[in-house]
């Protein structure tokens, strides 16, 4: 009968550990971890910023991955979300000194209103003229960063200084395990999101807007949902860049930056969570992380976008699916080599028939 | 009397859009008197609206005003055009047209410095020089991108082909401070002095040279182009590839060259474009031909991008609103003008000039 | 003005119409599903029980020398495992032996080593099989009154058991009905509210019905129906019935319109003129032209695409689940959070989606991806696909088209099939005549989007009209 219970608990344990929260709340903990080192000055500090951008640079990538990678949306208007996120959280919670609950509110309103809206312009513009349209929006957005100077104060930059909580200062300690949560949370909701029948319809709307309608398939509800998720994504990573860096300039949000996260996605494989974070490794963690420290790239900051630009053309090219794929593939071939070596080696100690 | 009356026609084209968005947009597709009525309506809402400004600011300034901006219409105009070149042999929309004139333009500002440095050329023959290295450049590197890249990737949709082209905009970020240095360069006007026009007696508008100039080499290169894809073997391939590559290709066109050159005119328009926006007021950037090259994807979307001639009707119609919101609000101009160019394109998915392909289920 | 206010109102009242009967349609479809959650529910708590009851019996049992079922069939799989390890070793020590030989002969030595292993294995191998055999016995009771209150504790339990089984199962039939009694309810009333905005709808515009009157046996009524694109008039001023439980073939030459009606009927064009009219169930007849696209499918009309239209990143069980889409009843947020609700719907559905591709035969093929797969299998995927939101109507585009001879005999064996066992309708346009003459209970012929003729496959074949169209004869 113990034997029947231990292997109950045996069951469990695995069901647990093949279940696919379980290795993004591993890494959850192992970045608590890191931070606590961190505090304690086992790890340098810059590293840790930078582990940290990467983090909000995910959420941005895993909300544009649901439109690029799953609804097949191509939307350049990244960049002015997650600065719009930033300038939600600078004013209200920075100038205003409101309490940080009215700024959520306010900015997940703003986000679902602009996602929406976005959403209702791709009803009637679709594929490559979407991608123009919503850089033309994006572009409106940076103007309006420049020019409503009171909400953003203009091309000089808005700072963050403290934020208010429960009527309290909030650490700056809250506020990396606070990007840890969300990140973790926020893989977590995409994972839930991709395995459930909104994620397959809009796999199916990408393959065919036909077929998807007629299967029951609203158009308009769907696409209005990834623009929204999307949305929502940027604006909270926004938020989290905000409390981060403490400072906020619209020419952040141009053109290069939604660059910069499509390639992420592109390069790391549009529909895998682990490609997506590959992908935001190779485009802002290599630079931040590694490339800063060589001399050449500390005098011309711009040559890492090279590597960039050269890794989406390579992928786009030649590996659809994202480097991902090369990994998985990569993996199936150890697997593969395992099993030989296993069936070589049982052959030679039991004999032919086995 | 006369703006009683284009207000009337501006309300009633607003207050159809906006039916249209929120309560036909509802059905599968819009019935045939709706698509009609709109046809005849957004024109007249557009000349109504226009009309109205024009007489709220007068005629003259509204003259001088687009006379000085003439010659930012004209290199939208050539930035424009490159871009549907481009769309008209890959399908696809490049992003990299303005990061490709940029590099031109920045070849031309090396070149004038080297040749001041070195011979003693004068002025006017220096700078056209230095335009037909711009060109040139451009030209080169638009053949370059065709045959290493864009030849290994026909299969690619349009959304892959267009995202090739984004990455070719960030490796070309890269690239140009390694080449170029990091400090911004300058390049002249061939001449700033101008001319006045004398309308009537007490209207007296004044044109720079440089606008003139622009506007000659504009309409000159648009009439060779147009000739030339009218009447030459080159133009009738464009033509033949724009319908259906794979079938071209089968009639015995050399659909690779074809496309090839027509990157590399679609690059040389780009970097003439360039070099005639550079001594507007602006420095020579990485990051210098993104407005126009924004507004040029706006002005191809507005007009659509089946024909040469609706791209350029969109290009007039950008420069005209910018010109004339700058007149009552400069600071708000450029989110004025993108906000009317989205609002039409809700209203005219395909552009003004689009032509619907059916589509089979 | 007054007009224009009339037919938008009309419009209003009929989008509700179709809300409501989405709704309707909505909680009927799940209503199976939800009973199949509550008895997954109900087993799994009567697993447990048994479970727990098994638990408290192993010691005793093993005490009075009694395995129960469970213990023993543990053992037993022990035993076997235990034999297959003893098989693997005699094997490899059979395969070193071979090997020392072809070194060269054995030396007396050696030989009577391997004997001696080998005869080791054997008595281990049956000692641990005795041991694991053996009833442990670690009571201090006696064997008889061990066993002796075995029974009595084994009564006793059993009737417990029994019920709590009992009353278990009466726990879930009252949650059934109170399910049941809930949807009908729910139905009821939306009922009223449908016959009422049915009746205000006939009362206030007596000129544009919501509704027709449909003989008792007709699903599909297409009344006057004509399409025009700019000046080609593809279908031209048509009308037939498409009668309950038949299958109706849809021929003509190319050009005909055949595609631009079962567009028409699903609602990707909507037609210049004329009125399509349907039995959604024995009382309920709908106007068709009243739905957008993508609540057709709620109605119980399904389509498959001329050129297969499936999801290529998804697995082919998932392709069905996509087609479930309609089903599920899990709003967003209980997606986002991946509620017990949602995977339970998830379990059912995936369970429904097996059964179908079982049925289609090919169970072989749901954790594929389709990419790659035969034509022939992608063609019975989509047919697969259709089957899983319940349909009334199934519309096959060309289902023949690009398949082999063979595989156009499979294909006409499982229509007749998927007719039979779904109780569905089934209409068809094809090209190939062979089928359509084969299957077909009613066929119409049209031409340049006009009737040719309707009837039986034998008349349509003696029509002289029909073979004019076809074959160019002077009629």
């Amino acid at each position: 009968m113990l034997g029947t219970f231990w292997k109950e608990v045996r069951g469990t344990l695995s069901r647990v550990v093949k279940h696919p929260y379980f290795g993004f709340i591993l890494l959850g903990v192992a970045l608590l971890i890191v931070r606590r080192f961190a505090e304690l000055g086992m790890v340098s500090p810059s590293l840790y910023k930078s582990i940290s951008s990467m983090m909000i640079y995910s959420i941005i990538a895993l909300g544009f991955s649901l439109l690029l990678g799953y609804a097949g949306l191509a939307s350049l208007g990244t960049a002015g979300f997650v600065g719009l996120g930033t300038y939600f959280i600078g004013h209200f919670s920075g100038t205003l000194q409101k309490p940080f609950g009215i700024t959520l509110l306010v900015a997940l309103g703003g986000a679902i209103v602009l996602g929406a809206v976005v959403g209702f312009v791709s009803l009637r513009i679709e594929g490559m003229y979407l991608a123009i349209i919503t850089l033309g929006l994006s572009e409106i957005l940076k103007e309006v960063f420049k020019s409503f100077t009171a909400f953003t104060n203009g091309v000089t930059g808005l700072t963050f200084r403290n934020f208010m909580m429960f009527g309290k200062p909030v650490p700056d300690a809250a506020v990396d395990q606070a990007i840890i949560l969300v990140f973790v949370l926020v893989i977590i909701a995409t994972l839930n999101i991709i395995n459930s029948p909104t994620g397959r319809a809009l796999l199916a709307m990408k393959n065919s807007d036909s077929a998807a309608q007629s299967m029951g398939i609203g158009l308009m509800k769907y696409r209005l949902l990834a623009f929204v998720l999307a949305t929502v994504y940027a604006v909270i990573a926004g938020l989290l860049y905000m409390a981060d860096i403490k400072f906020s300039i619209p020419g952040t949000w141009s053109l290069d930056f939604s660059l910069n996260i499509l390639a992420a996605v592109v390069v790391g494989g549009a529909q895998s969570i682990l490609g997506i974070l590959l992908g935001v490794f190779m485009i802002f963690g290599l630079n931040m992380t590694v490339l800063q420290n060589i001399p050449f790239f500390r005098q011309y900051p711009d040559a890492t976008w090279i590597l960039s630009g050269v890794l989406i053309i390579l992928v786009t090219m030649f590996y659809p699916g994202g480097l991902i794929r090369l990994l998985q593939a990569l993996r199936l071939k150890i697997i593969l080599l395992v099993r030989n070596l296993r069936k070589r080696w049982r052959k030679y100690r039991y004999g032919e028939d086995d | 009397m006369f703006e009683k009356l284009m207000w009337v026609l501006v309300s009633f084209f607003v207050v159809y859009f906006a039916l249209d968005l929120l309560w036909f947009r509802k059905r599968a597709k819009r019935p045939i008197y709706q698509q009609r009525l709109i046809n005849i309506l957004l024109p007249i809402g557009i000349l109504a609206g226009l009309g109205i400004a024009i007489k709220e600011m007068t005629v003259y300034l509204f003259l001088q005003i687009f006379l000085l901006n003439i010659a930012e219409l004209c290199v939208l105009i050539l930035a424009t055009t490159g871009i549907v070149l481009i769309f008209k042999t890959s399908v696809t929309t490049n992003f990299a047209q303005g990061t490709i004139a940029t590099v031109g333009a920045f070849t031309a500002a090396k070149l004038v410095i080297y040749l001041t440095k070195n011979t003693a050329l004068t002025m006017v023959p220096k700078l056209a020089l230095a335009m037909v290295a711009s060109a040139l450049t451009s030209f080169l590197i638009g053949l370059f991108v065709d045959t290493v890249i864009f030849r290994r990737s026909k299969y690619l949709s349009s959304v892959g082909k267009q995202m090739i082209t984004m990455g070719l905009v960030l490796v070309l970020l890269g690239l140009m401070p390694l080449i170029f240095g990091l400090l911004p360069l300058t390049i002249e006007q061939f001449s700033y002095d101008g001319k006045m026009i004398q309308l009537t007696e007490e209207m007296i508008l004044y044109v720079p040279d440089h606008n003139i100039l622009t506007a000659i080499i504009t309409v000159s290169m648009l009439t060779v182009l147009f000739l030339a894809l009218r009447f030459t073997k080159w133009g009738l391939g464009v033509r033949a590839t724009a319908s259906n590559e794979t079938v071209a290709g089968m009639m015995g066109v050399n659909t690779r060259l074809i496309t090839a050159l027509s990157w590399g005119i679609a690059g040389a328009f780009g970097g003439v474009a360039a070099y005639l926006y550079a001594p507007l007021g602006t420095q020579v950037t990485v990051s210098f031909m993104t407005s126009v090259q924004v507004n040029s994807f706006l002005a191809s979307v507005l007009g659509g991008f089946s024909s040469f001639g609706g791209p350029i009707v969109g290009a007039l119609l950008i420069n005209l609103f910018a010109s004339i919101s700058s007149f009552f609000n400069s600071v708000w101009t450029s989110v004025i003008v993108y906000a009317l160019v989205l609002i039409l394109v809700m209203a005219k998915p395909l552009g003004l000039f689009g032509k619907k392909t059916a589509k089979k289920v | 003005m007054a007009k224009m206010i009339e037919r938008m109102l009309l419009r209003f009242r009929l989008s509700g119409l179709g809300r409501l009967r989405s709704q309707k349609n909505m909680i009927e479809s799940y209503l199976p599903i939800r009973e199949e959650i509550v008895r997954q529910r109900s087993a799994r708590a009567i697993q447990w029980m048994e479970f727990l009851h098994e638990a408290k019996m192993a010691p005793l049992g093993n005490a009075a020398g009694r395995p129960t079922a469970t213990v023993a069939a543990a053992r037993e799989a022990k035993v076997q495992a235990l034999r297959d390890r003893y098989r693997l070793k005699e094997k490899a020590l059979a395969q070193t032996r071979k090997r020392a030989e072809a070194k060269g002969p054995l030396s007396p030595e050696a030989i009577a080593g391997f004997e001696e292993s080998g005869r080791k294995l054997v008595e281990s191998r049956d000692r641990r099989i005795a041991a694991i055999l053996a009833p442990s016995r670690r009571s201090s009771l006696s064997e008889a009154e061990a066993l002796r209150k075995f029974l009595e504790v084994e009564t006793e339990q059993t009737e417990i058991l029994a019920r709590k089984k009992a009353a278990l199962r009466a726990k879930e039939e009252k949650h059934l009905d109170a399910i049941r009694k809930r949807a009908a309810r729910q139905i009821a009333h939306l009922d009223g509210k449908i016959a009422a905005l049915r009746k205000m709808v006939l009362e206030r515009h007596p000129a544009q019905t919501g509704d027709a009157d449909l003989p008792e046996n007709v699903l599909l009524r297409l009344q006057n129906l004509s399409m025009r694109f700019g000046g080609l008039l593809a279908v031209d001023n048509l009308s037939f019935d498409v009668k309950q439980g038949e299958i109706f073939g849809l021929i003509g030459p190319n050009g005909a319109g055949k595609t631009t009606i079962f567009n028409c009927i699903t609602r990707f064009y909507r037609p210049t003129s004329g009125e399509m009219f349907y039995r959604r169930n024995a009382v309920e007849v709908i106007r068709l032209n009243d739905f957008p696209v993508h609540q057709i499918i709620r109605q119980g009309i399904v389509r498959t695409f001329q050129n297969v239209e499936l999801v290529w990143e998804l697995s082919v069980l998932d392709n069905l689940l996509v087609a479930a889409h309609t089903v599920y009843r899990s709003g967003f947020f209980a997606q986002l959070l991946h509620t017990p609700g949602l995977r339970r719907e998830e379990n059912v559905l995936k369970a429904k989606a097996l059964g179908v591709l079982q049925t289609l035969g090919l169970s072989a093929y749901a954790y594929a991806f389709p990419y790659g797969l035969p034509y022939g299998i992608l063609k019975k995927i989509e047919l697969a696909r259709t089957l899983m939101a319940n349909p009334r109507l199934i519309i096959l585009d060309e289902p023949a088209a690009g398949l082999n001879d063979k595989e156009t005999e499979e294909l006409a064996v499982l229509i007749r099939k998927i007719r039979d066992d779904y109780k569905c309708t089934i209409f068809l346009v094809e090209h190939d005549m062979g089928l359509v003459m084969d299957i077909c209970d009613t066929v119409c012929a049209i031409s340049f989007g006009r009737m040719l003729a309707i009837g039986t496959p034998a008349a349509i074949q003696a029509d002289p009209l029909v073979r004019a169209a076809y074959l160019g004869e002077a009629s």
